[in-house]
């Protein structure tokens, strides 16, 4: 089924449920403000640990390498339970009352999508060639200087990274359904509520227009970052 | 302002490269560095460059002693200095923007920031500094284009620009032509003296006796784990105070 045909059997689904709209924007709403969040953060501890393991020696290294391969597959409803079990009554976090919140949903994608970015960008940074840190060195660059040149030249590498995480934390399920508890208001709109477990929802409750709209939904905006993403990797070239 | 080596002692793994190394690079005047390969042509430029402290001895820039100071007082020296290795190693980015990079990071952070946002509305500053090195190699009207679409010899020329850009005190210079045909070359040789009549001192290791004498004032001929003999080009060539020193450059010229 192409992408078009697709789009006019659920143009009628759109017509004669209009009133789900509130529903359904406010649930891409809290999906994207839990993903986009877990992968910004999950970027910015990434990229320092990437460029530390790529190109420093310290004890712990094979450590962190191997703690890094294992959680790109790490299976997401685990991850969910030791959030829940950190953020819940007898966890270490639990007088931050984070059960069934964005916040927690946000905690346990974050440790979801880190190991992707940081392991993808590890083999981005790592074959930026030696010759061309040397040469940010020799000009005059501090160590800083140094790495952000090796970012940049790593460009297109940190951005399939980011793409990457980002598809893991919006398409997951497990995690955020355990953390997040699939909540709706009274008013019937997303509180914790993502996507994913709209859609196993609505699924489980024959309400199969609604779940493939939803289904639709999640790709076109999978689509969309991707575009986006790709966009910001090839307008970086005019740097130094 | 003369960058000095004394009585440097350096290897790797526990194996002596060099043995008790001095050697002088003063203003306004090019020093060719000649010797087989692996002799550690690369590893003493890399000293005075000031990537790594020797293991004994001292580097000096200007009579100051540059590994007993501070780390902030090395960066000031080693931004007097510019290098440009055997392969080019450009920047994933335009020309211009490599031509730039010197002077880019010798500004501050809210400059930098400055400079960014205005070339990313497509109004990059001008940088006169950097047109003038371009044009010193002839390829400022590639200035806009990317830098991976240049022939080796160009993309040769635009490393040695980016070096002149920030007019440096010292240039060290690694084999910079020996992957390049004659026409390159010359530019680059041509460059060389241009930097040396602006009083820069210049240090370039070669394995191309005939490129030595045509560009050197003073030739270091690298052998065994030291220098074995230092003097005038015309001196060092005719009349060597070193068989060893005549053996090598008779050998080398056969080629
Ligand atoms: N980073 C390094 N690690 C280990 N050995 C090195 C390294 N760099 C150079 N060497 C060794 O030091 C010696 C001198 O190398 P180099 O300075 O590159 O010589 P040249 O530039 O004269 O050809 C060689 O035997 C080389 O194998
Ligand atoms: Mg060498």
């Amino acid at each position: 089924m192409s992408l078009a045909s697709g789009l006019a059997v659920l143009t009628p689904l759109v017509v004669e449920f209009p009133f789900e709209w509130n529903y359904v924007r406010s649930i891409v709403r809290v999906s994207l403000y839990v993903s986009l969040t877990a992968v910004a953060l999950s970027t910015l501890v990434s990229l320092p640990v990437a460029l530390l393991v790529g190109f420093k020696e310290f004890r712990g290294k094979t450590l962190l390498t191997s703690v890094i391969n294992t959680g790109m597959g790490f299976p997401s409803v685990v991850v969910g339970l030791v959030v829940l079990f950190a953020i819940s009554n007898q966890g270490p976090f639990g007088s931050w009352d984070l059960v069934f919140t964005t916040e927690a949903m946000i905690i346990s994608q974050f440790v979801l999508a880190a190991p992707v970015i940081t392991g993808v960008s590890l083999a981005a940074v790592s074959s930026v060639e030696q010759n061309v840190r040397d040469a940010a060195y020799a000009l005059g660059g501090t160590r800083v200087d140094v790495a952000i040149v090796t970012i940049k030249e790593a460009r297109y590498g940190i951005a399939t990274a980011v793409l990457a995480g980002f598809g893991r934390a919006i398409s997951e399920v497990g995690s955020v359904l355990i953390v997040g508890g699939n909540i709706a208001a009274s008013d019937g709109t997303s509180v914790t509520r993502t996507l994913t477990t709209a859609i196993q929802l609505e699924a489980e409750q024959g309400r199969f227009e609604t779940a493939m709209l939803l289904g639709a939904i999640l790709v076109v905006l999978v689509l969309v970052v991707n575009a986006i993403v790709v966009r910001l990797g090839n307008g970086g070239g005019r740097y130094g | 302002m003369t960058l000095e080596a004394i009585d440097v002692h350096h290897g790797y793994d526990g194996e002596t490269v060099l043995e008790g190394v001095s050697l002088s690079v003063p203003s306004g005047e090019v020093l060719a560095i000649i010797g087989p390969s692996g002799v550690g042509k690369s590893t003493l430029l890399r000293l005075l460059a000031l990537f790594d402290a020797p293991d004994r001895g001292e580097i000096e820039f200007g009579s100051e002693r540059v590994w007993t100071g501070s780390q902030q007082r090395r960066l000031e020296f080693r931004r007097r200095i510019g290098m440009v290795f055997q392969e080019a190693s450009l920047f994933d980015a335009t020309v211009r923007r490599n031509a730039e990079y010197g002077l880019r990071v010798r500004q501050s952070w809210i400059g930098r920031l400055r400079r960014e946002l205005s070339a990313l509305v497509g109004m990059p500053a001008e940088t006169i500094e950097a047109m003038e090195a371009l044009e010193t190699v002839g390829l400022q009207e590639k200035a806009n284009q990317d830098a991976a679409s240049l022939s080796g010899g160009e993309a040769q020329r635009v490393a040695f620009a980016r070096a002149l850009a920030y007019e440096p005190d010292v240039l060290l210079l690694d084999e910079p032509t020996s992957d390049l045909d004659p026409r390159n070359t010359a530019v680059i040789e041509n460059a060389v003296l241009e930097a040396k009549k602006r009083g820069i001192g210049v240090a370039i290791a070669t394995h191309d006796m005939h490129q030595a004498e045509r560009i050197a004032d003073r030739v270091a001929v690298l052998l065994g784990d030291g220098v074995i003999e230092v003097g005038d080009t015309e001196t060092v060539f005719e009349s060597p105070a070193d068989e060893r020193t005549r053996k090598f450059i008779d050998g080398e010229l056969i080629y």
